[in-house]
């Protein structure tokens, strides 16, 4: 058990959800709002902190979204958002006020609903792998560089 | 086809036990083929470690490097075992289907085979594990003695250049390690301090990697990346070392991009060469007086079976499969640790390693720092799994607690079971027309127990340490992901339940031969096995002759 497949990890975690009953009867399709949502939702989950910069402005959500095979599990997401803003009195999900979309995406974690648990878990994956791996925020972190060419000399000491 | 011919010898895979045969039957003067199936590597361009995006990349894959293998449907998980439940906090649990995720069997196609990406680990087997039937009526008794095996274990260190300490308790030696032992990470250090307040020993792990130069090879500079493959030749991978010193005789001839596809056989029980396939999709036949399989205990097996069943008299062939029975904890302690830093799996505790070790189970296993192979190696790992949530608080807990994590990790007696083999999958074929080989797993509740009691201790050593806050457990028994595999081509002394004999020859055909974990007839307490297969393929070729 040495080597961690993250995305097999990830696959096998969102295998084996039965087609959710919405999905008989709607089909949903991957558009500007889509995209404009997944820029929103990955916003908030990754505004920056302590001075870094967020992942818009790292641009984050443009590799998400340039990602083609997740555009059906997005457009089933977003549909859920805009589902659980209606039933809270707004138009769609983009309508909401920040603490209300906030909320929107912790439901959409618990959920029931194999969409909404989808693609919020794929966001906060895809979201969390970039931004974490991206030059500008690893720089912020110590001991984040290549371990080769030099190794770690101090690997007996406590952290520098 | 063409037809080769030349070689006293053929020798089929390049990973730990063809590297070692190769090795040992050139010392002797004898000319060698060795066949690898998957490419050669070139660590300074294939590896990642000096990357910029190093974490996100694993050990390379190159064309053939990765063998195609299907699984039996896994076992159904009965009963709860929140001890054992594979997940962590900020990514959920890994199997949500009740059943055991048959994931993937971690072997690597490659002149060095599965020792590319190894941790390194250089372990002797405890001597009461190889007389596991006699002694505790399980699995069956190795046809040898720790005492026979003893000086290859030796030859193989000195020739691998194994770093270790003055003793290994039951494993006794007729010499000491060839290199003193790396000193302990700050993360094993913080771990010696639980494992103390328990009473627990806690010592350096004899480990394949530099602590000096060695032969040309430089020391390890403990940049913690040994599974990612080794760009500086410090780690005593097979090519580096078996292959390096084959080749230094010049007898020996590795091709690689060649698998084998079929053994052929001749009158008066021998055989009398392979079939090898070329990535054109020619075949060529290469005949030779030997011929060594060493393609370990999946890709051994399949071949003898897809070779019209060839040394399964007994009908033991693919039986007996025992996988990695492991369990990795992971903790937040409350001061940075950074454990990637330094050697993978540098400590270790051996005290449960008997086989009578464990209070009412039978067969022991080891303990380890586990924080530099536990991989979680960068910082969007860390991110993902130490750190649930997300959004602010999120952000703020992960600069928090970065670098806080410690791995322990347990790796025990895996014991045959009637239900673990390896087959040929009846639907499944290579691109040669070979059926695939198909693995079947279960783990009995003996396993099981034995993997409750290794989790239970992995935590307390994190506990006792400090680092109390568990935010993950992987474990083998809702998850197959085994590296360490063992027993389909069992050696014995009986022909009736075994597949070779106690020097390694199978018990019918004269001149076929195996040096990998496929004759292991048990597993050890959690030994890594490569050290042992290279011993028992060092012994081996000693007991080849070229006269009969």
């Amino acid at each position: 058990m040495r080597r961690r497949d993250f995305i097999a990890i990830l696959g096998l975690a969102l295998l084996g959800g039965a087609a959710t009953v919405w999905r008989s009867f709607w089909q949903p399709r991957f558009n500007e709002r889509t995209a404009q949502t997944v820029k929103v939702v990955t916003d908030l989950m990754f505004p920056g902190d302590g001075g870094l910069p967020g992942a818009i402005e790292l641009k984050i959500h443009d590799r998400i979204i340039a990602m083609a095979d997740l555009h059906e599990t997005m457009a089933y997401g977003v549909g859920w958002l805009d589902s659980w803003a209606k039933t809270n009195g707004a138009s769609n999900f983009l309508a909401l006020d920040e603490g209300a979309r906030s909320a929107a995406i912790d439901a959409a974690f618990a959920s029931e609903t194999e969409d909404a648990r989808q693609f919020a878990v794929l966001l906060r994956y895809y979201g969390a792998l970039n931004y974490y791996s991206e030059p500008q925020i690893k720089a912020a972190f110590p001991y984040t560089g290549p371990p080769q060419p030099e190794g770690f000399p101090d690997f007996q000491g406590p952290p520098q | 086809m063409k037809s080769a011919a030349g070689w006293d010898a053929v020798i089929v895979g390049a990973g730990a036990g063809g590297a070692a045969a190769a090795y040992g039957l050139c010392r002797r003067g004898v000319s060698v083929l060795l066949l690898e199936a998957g490419p050669q590597f070139d660590p300074i361009n294939d590896y990642p470690l000096t990357e910029a995006n190093w974490e996100l990349r694993d050990f390379p894959e190159k064309p053939g490097s990765t063998v195609s293998v299907t699984f039996a449907p896994g076992q159904k998980l009965t009963g709860t075992e929140p001890l054992l439940v594979s997940g962590s906090r900020g990514m959920g649990p890994v199997v949500t289907s009740g059943t055991r995720w048959m994931e993937r069997y971690y072997h690597v196609r490659g002149v060095g085979g599965t020792t590319l990406h190894f941790t390194g680990e250089s372990h002797r087997i405890h001597p009461d594990a190889m007389k596991m039937k006699s002694r505790f009526g399980v699995a069956a008794d190795w046809p040898t003695y720790y005492a026979e095996l003893e000086p290859f274990y030796t030859q193989a260190e000195e020739l691998i250049g194994v770093a270790g300490p003055q003793t290994q308790g039951a494993r006794w030696r007729s010499r000491g390690f060839p290199l003193p032992p790396h000193p302990l990470s700050y993360a094993a250090q913080t771990l010696g301090r639980g494992a103390a307040a328990l009473g627990l020993d806690w010592q350096a792990n004899s480990r394949a990697a530099l602590s000096r130069a060695w032969n040309g090879r430089p020391p390890c500079n403990y940049c913690g990346g040994c599974n990612d493959g080794c760009p500086r030749g410090d780690k005593g991978s097979a090519e580096v070392t078996f292959v390096a010193a084959a080749l230094a005789t010049g007898r020996c001839v590795v091709r690689s991009d060649s698998p084998v596809l079929r053994i052929e056989v001749g009158p008066g029980d021998r055989v009398t060469g392979v079939l090898v396939g070329h990535p054109d999709g020619t075949i060529e036949r290469v005949t030779s007086p030997h011929v060594i399989l060493a393609c370990g205990a999946v890709e051994t097996p399949r071949l003898l079976l897809a070779s019209d069943g060839l040394a399964n008299e007994s009908g033991e062939v693919g039986r007996n499969f025992m996988d990695t029975l492991g369990v990795t904890v992971g903790a937040l302690h409350p001061d940075p640790q950074h454990a990637r830093r330094g050697l993978p799996s540098d400590a270790i505790c051996w005290d449960f390693n008997a086989p009578d070790a464990i209070p009412g189970v039978i067969g022991g296993f080891r303990m380890y720092n586990a924080s530099g192979e536990s991989e979680l190696k960068g910082l969007a790992e860390f991110a993902l799994r130490a750190v649930p949530g997300w959004g602010r608080a999120h952000a703020q807990s992960v600069r928090r607690v970065w670098g806080h994590a410690l791995h322990v990790g347990a790796i025990g007696e895996s014991l045959p079971n009637q239900h673990s083999r390896i087959d040929l999958d009846p639907d499944q074929r290579d691109r040669f027309g070979i059926p695939l080989a198909r693995i079947s797993a279960s783990l009995d509740e003996p396993d099981v127990a034995r993997l409750r009691f290794m989790a239970t201790k992995a935590r307390e050593l994190l506990a006792a340490s400090g680092a109390d806050d568990i935010f993950e457990t992987y474990s083998a028994w809702d998850w197959f992901g085994a590296s360490h595999v063992f027993g389909t081509c069992r050696m014995g002394a009986d022909p009736a339940s075994s597949v070779i004999n106690g020097d390694g020859r199978s018990h019918r055909w004269r001149n076929l031969w195996i040096t990998d974990a496929s004759v292991f007839p048990s597993s050890g307490g959690g030994e890594a096995p490569s050290l042992t297969i290279q011993a028992l393929a060092l012994r081996t070729t000693d007991k080849i002759g070229f006269d009969d």
